[in-house]
Order: C-alpha cells, then structure tokens, then sequence
C-alpha cells in the first residue's frame, strides 16, 4: 500500500474511533432529548413572558392569561433537570446552546435548577394570591434564577445562530 | 472708488493663525455621549448585563432623535441640508481623495455626510429591534417586546446582534477615514469635534451660526417625551 493510501486508511479509523466514542456518550435516546428539551424551555421562555406582559398592562387577565402561564412554568421547572442527560450537549453534533460545564459541574448546575424550581413553585404561589404588584417582584426573582444558571451553562445568545 | 479695502501687506505677512467655530456644543455631546453608549451597549451586551444595556440603549435613542432634530432645526454645521448633497457632488469629492493639497471641508465632507446618514440610519435600526427583542431569561426585554411573540422576540433579538455587528463595520470605516484624513490628508477630524473648532492660516468666509438655546431645549424634551412613550407610554393603550 502506498504511504498515502496507508495515511487515509490510518484516517479513517480515526474517525470511526472518534464516531464510536461519540456515540458511547451520546447515544440516540441522548441525541432525542435536544429538541424537546429546546421546545419545552422555549415554552417557558414564552410563558414568563406571557406573565411579565401582562403585568405591565392597565387590566391584568389573571384567569386567561397569568395563572395559566404559571402553571405551564410550575409544571414544566419540575422535569428541568431530567433533560440534560449526559451527551446531550455539543458533542452530540446537534445544535444546542447548552455548554459542556453542565456536565463538568453537575453539582453546581444541579443546585441552581433546584433553586429555579423553587423560585417557580414561589411563583405560583404568590400567583393564585392575584397581586401584581407581589407577582412582579416574583416574576423578577425567577427570572434571576433563570439568568444565574444561563449565564454559565448556556451558550451566550450572540454567540450562537437563530434558535429555531 | 473701490469698496474693496486696500491690502496691508505688514499686517497680512504678520497676520497670527485664528480659530474657525465648526461645531457647536450639542452635536459634539451629542456625537461623544453616542461614541460612550455604544460602548457600554456593547460590554453590557456581551457580559449579560441587559438592566444596564437597556438604560444604555434608551440614552442612544435619546440621542438619535434630538440629533434628527437638530438636523433640522440646529445651527448650521449641523443641519442635514448643510451638508446632504447629490451623489454628482459626492463624486466630485470623492474624486478629489487621493490629493493632499484640497482644502479642509466646513463641516461635514460630501462622503462623511453618507457616514453620518449611514451611521444614524443603522443606530436606529439596532435600537429598533432591541426596542422588541426578547432576553431569553424573560428578564429584561426591549418595551415593546410586548406587541410579538417570545419566539418572533428572540428572532429580532438575534437580528439586533446581526445589525450590531454592521454597526461596528460603519464604525470601523468611520476610524479609518479619520486615520486616512489624518495620516495621508494631514487633516485632524478628532480636535475640531472635541474643542469645536480648528485654527486657519488665514481667516475664511464661513461662520457657524448657532441658533437659540430654546430650540435645543425644545428638542430635548421631544426627545424624552419620545422616549417615554416607548419605554412606558405604550403601555397606557393596553
């Protein structure tokens, strides 16, 4: 075999060697969570800010708009953690915004969506009270949890494509 | 007899260098407070500090609009119709590039007013669709945010990037024609738009004519008043 004929068969394996210890991280129930995972976060996204809009007009709707949006967050927050499998970050090969430090700081990601949970169940609590005034220092506080974990552990919006 | 007065050729071969006004005070505030928000948007924008990127972003939109106004209505050196010409004229200048002997412009140059059209039109276009962006921790979204769904939100607050990163490129070529003017053209653009004015050999015909302070006053308060609309005032209407 000639030497490059050797070198790109040397190559190959490499890659199927890099393929194959991809895969044992990430395999395909991994790979699944990603979208999902975006859509889920994507409706909360569009929940809170269902809430912060509407705190911010004359006439709240509370019954049609705030305590259904909350209840989507309440409901949603308690599966958060459960949708970052390991290998389900970018060396899937699939687009996501979620950085490796997930992985490599599990302790510390895993503290901080406990306290978003926490700060989103404190929301619908202070919800079902009807006081905009107390539920916009709230929707403020969940937001906060919400950025203390973004800000380490999710790819900085500039940084990153359209999320579609 | 002649109206024209005798020359006196000792006076004129002692004759000290004078300052010409170009600027007046607003458009150099104007200009410099611009130059500061844009760089506190910037590092607010990439280190997640969004309170302070919207504080920073409404000061822009502050600004573009009383300098839209005093556009209009300011002192000459200032006024779009001072310095907008026909594209016949801007390659008539542009033409004239490469020699160093032409004289310094009065005010803005025919392809240093495209910089400043080009310049304004795209601040308002960043400032415009962060006005409507979407922040992804639901905290600090442009006001009105509210008039479009989280995902059209975050699409325009990925467009607000995409226009940021057109603005640093007009920023760029805006330093590099200074630099080229400075280097190449002997002609320092930065001084005149700090201290107003720049020393000539020989006194010249032009003059700045400034225009009341009432106006500027006026302006301002159009300009919050505006601003105030779109941060709060929308939110009477709903």
């Amino acid at each position: 075999m000639s030497r490059i004929g050797s070198r790109r068969v040397q190559g190959a394996v490499l890659v199927c060697f890099c393929l194959i210890a991809v895969g044992a991280v990430a395999g395909p129930a991994e790979i699944a969570q990603i979208k999902p995972r975006q859509d889920k976060l994507r409706d909360m996204g569009g929940a809170l800010k269902a809430v912060d809009d509407e705190l911010k007009k004359r006439t709240v709707d509370w019954d049609n708009v705030v305590l259904p949006n909350v209840q989507t967050l309440k409901d949603r927050s308690g599966y958060l953690l459960n949708w970052f499998p390991k290998g389900s970050g970018p060396e899937s090969g699939v687009k996501t915004y979620a950085l490796p430090a997930i992985w490599q700081k599990n302790d510390d990601f895993v503290k901080l969506g406990k306290a978003a949970q926490a700060e989103t169940a404190k929301l619908a609590q202070v919800a079902a009270g009807k006081d905009a005034e107390a539920l916009k220092a709230q929707a403020l506080a969940t937001g906060k949890a919400c950025k203390a974990c973004h800000d380490n552990y999710r790819s900085p919006d500039y940084e990153k494509e359209n999320e579609d | 007899m002649s109206a024209v007065p005798a020359v006196d050729e000792t006076a004129s071969a002692t004759l000290k260098p004078a300052r010409l006004r170009i600027w007046d005070g607003p458009t150099r505030v104007m200009h410099w407070l611009l130059v500061i928000l844009i760089g506190v948007c910037w590092w607010t924008g990439i280190h997640n500090q969004l309170e302070y990127h919207l504080y920073a972003g409404y000061g822009i939109l502050w600004i573009v609009v009383l300098r839209l106004y005093w556009g209009f209505v300011g002192s000459s050196t200032a006024r779009f119709a001072h310095f907008v010409r026909g594209p016949r004229h801007m390659l008539d200048y542009a033409r004239t590039l490469h020699r160093r002997d032409t004289d310094h412009s009065y005010g803005h140059n025919p392809l240093g007013a495209v910089s400043v059209l080009v310049m304004l039109g795209v601040v308002l276009a960043v400032v415009g669709l962060g006005l409507f962006a979407v922040d992804v921790d639901g905290l600090y979204s442009g006001p009105l945010s509210i008039f479009v769904s989280f995902k059209t939100g975050r699409h325009l607050a990925h467009m607000h990037y995409t226009w940021f990163e057109y603005l640093l490129a007009v920023i760029a070529l805006h330093l590099a024609a200074v630099a080229f003017y400075y280097i190449y053209k002997r002609q320092n653009l930065v001084f005149p738009m700090i201290s107003g004015s720049r020393t000539v050999a020989e006194p010249v015909e032009e003059k700045l004519r400034t225009v009341p302070v009432w106006r500027l006053l006026l302006g301002a308060a159009i300009a919050s008043a505006i601003v105030w609309l779109v941060i709060d005032g929308v939110y009477y209407f709903t």
